[in-house]
């Protein structure tokens, strides 16, 4: 189709084929250019405990952890090695996807079949590993640039800990108990890999950081991230620009002492989850939008009012991200970008960012990654006593027009409207 | 009280005044119902005499079935139980995969299972009963 189209580049987007080193073989193979790092670079930092060996020869740490297992007896040998809790991960595919926290020996056997199953699902292929599970800590990830003459930058960190079931919900930058000297470590170790596997383009290298301070590469992911838009909004780059130039051919317009960042932004990901039951999936018709705007404010989103939404893809609906001088003017311009914001039809993840943007835990930063498990949804919040007889008076306009268009539709059939028609003669 | 209503949205969204002072209330869900009032989430439910009367035989006749629902449509991984069972509350009964993620619906109450009504590798729509469970 591309070829059809006379397109001479494609850019993978952050989805699945980001990510497919068979599908980037076959860009190349057919002449066109692949925006993102070559094949083989994917081959070789997309297998996740190849990732960890190469982080390994380049002096970056990493958590305990294994290769990939042969079976479930193996796992247990070596989950009574390392210590529970461990992390199940699939070797063949990052994400979050498939990965599962296991906290007693009597619980792997289950984590075993379920994850089994997930990574054939997401990844078409089964295998897995083990990692010592670093518990409470943060996840800080690190962007680089690096073009095919040999430059590699990096441009900050984004925390994104504020996450479920290792899905993010909440992304920002700066991270919130980064200084300036873990950054230029997480920088610095990000471009040691970046060098070693002889990557290109636009990438991601995740990292935990506990709260001693200390921090543990996790993976690369090679490609565009969903969370890209925090570190443009501090940065003033166009990441998705830089890509299609790196892509070209053309060297890196700045080195890396010309990076400058200014401010903090926030990105909270609304999606098709419902907070109040445990963050379900919802399917449904998007009955009505109203997307924020103003300053600072940005909104990366194809929302449409009659939009299905469906359960098989991913829940993402829209991203609003805020910028702001510091933490606490993003902060603020986010929580009226959010009070502003209207999406109705499906329950949302809405009350769950409204929410959290007012969290001590969120304002301080003292969050890490089992903010989301610890939340728990409060239905009413301090209301003024107006809004309350509002809502009240709204509620039973729309139940009762919900009663009259039940009754109403039975009976809405062609020959009997052409009945009544014919008795009103 | 006085209140000036407009409708802004048909079915879906009301611009209400009261006391001087201006509302914006959208139906975001029916049911539950979830209004968003000002930029606020409020869930509500309605009561009219009809449905205040259906619920007090509904609580006559109560035999402690509870019926176990999917939530949403998605493919049934797993059923963790079988027909008689006792399960505590919140053991898990079934494992429902959607949007490339397992989650586990789990028992409301302490209970007998005493109905399943789809096996493993069942493709559901959202909202059929999935199990029976009568309270123990």
């Amino acid at each position: 189709m591309a070829k059809r189209s006379g397109c001479e580049a494609i850019h993978p987007g952050y989805g699945f084929l980001s990510e497919n080193a068979d599908f980037a073989q076959a860009v190349v193979d057919a002449g066109l250019v692949f925006v993102g790092p070559p094949a083989s670079v994917q081959r070789a930092l997309g297998e996740k405990t190849a990732a960890r060996r190469l982080a390994q020869s380049v002096d970056v740490p990493v958590a305990l952890g294994t290769e990939p297992l042969r079976d479930l007896a193996a796992a247990h040998e070596a989950a009574g090695k390392i210590g529970y809790p461990v992390l199940l991960k699939p070797a063949g595919g990052g994400g979050g996807k498939g990965m599962r926290t296991v906290r007693r020996e009597e619980d792997l056997d289950a984590a075993w079949q379920g994850a089994t199953g997930e990574a054939t699902t997401a990844f078409g292929q089964a295998a897995l590993y083990l990692e010592q599970a670093i518990m409470s800590a943060r996840h800080v990830e690190m962007q680089i640039l690096a073009d095919g003459h040999g430059s590699v930058v990096w441009l900050g960190e984004r925390d994104c800990s504020v996450q479920r079931r290792h899905q993010k919900l909440i992304e920002e930058t700066p991270g919130p108990w980064v200084d300036e000297r873990l950054r230029e470590q997480l920088g610095e170790a990000a471009v040691r890999i970046a060098k070693k596997a002889g990557y290109r383009n636009a990438g991601t290298v995740e990292f935990l950081v506990d709260h001693g301070g200390r921090f543990y590469f996790l993976e690369v992911n090679t490609r565009l991230q969903v969370e890209h838009p925090v570190t443009e909004m501090v940065t003033g780059l166009d990441l998705v620009a830089l890509q299609l130039a790196i892509a070209a051919g053309e060297p890196l317009p700045f080195a890396q002492a010309d990076i400058v960042r200014r401010g903090a932004a926030v990105e909270c990901r609304i999606t098709a989850e419902d907070p109040a039951a445990g963050f379900l999936p919802a399917s449904g018709v998007i009955a009505l939008v109203r997307e924020p705007a103003g300053p600072g404010i940005r909104v990366d989103s194809a929302l449409f009012t009659g939009m299905t939404v469906a359960t098989e893809y991913d829940p993402l609906l829209a991203k609003v991200i805020a910028h702001g001088r510091d933490r606490v003017e993003a902060i603020a311009r986010m929580r009226r970008a959010l009070e502003e914001m209207r999406i109705a039809g499906i329950p949302t993840s809405l009350p769950f960012h409204r929410s959290t943007l007012f969290h001590q835990l969120f304002i301080t930063g003292r969050y890490d990654t089992t903010f989301v498990a610890q939340w728990e949804h409060r239905t009413l919040d301090e209301l003024a006593d107006g809004a309350v007889s509002a809502a009240a008076l709204a509620a039973v306009l729309a139940s009762r027009a919900l009663s009259e268009h039940r009754a109403v539709t039975p009976v809405d059939q062609p020959w009997a409207r052409s009945a009544r028609e014919d008795a009103l003669r | 009280m006085a209140a000036d209503v407009r409708e802004t949205v048909r079915g879906r969204q009301w611009s209400i005044r009261l006391d001087g002072e201006s509302h914006e209330v959208t139906l975001v869900t029916h049911e539950p119902m979830r209004l968003d009032v000002d930029g606020h989430d409020v869930l509500a439910s309605v009561i009219d005499e009809r449905a205040m009367r259906a619920s007090r035989g509904a609580a006559a006749s109560r035999s402690g079935r509870v019926e176990l629902r999917a939530p949403m449509p998605g493919l049934l991984k797993a059923v963790h139980v079988k027909e008689g069972d006792i399960v505590e509350r919140d053991a898990p009964i079934v494992t429902l995969e959607a949007m490339k993620m397992e989650n586990e619906l789990l028992a409301p109450i302490r209970g007998r299972v005493a109905k399943l009504n789809h096996t493993a590798g069942a493709k559901l729509e959202g909202g059929v009963v999935v199990a029976v469970l009568i309270a123990e």
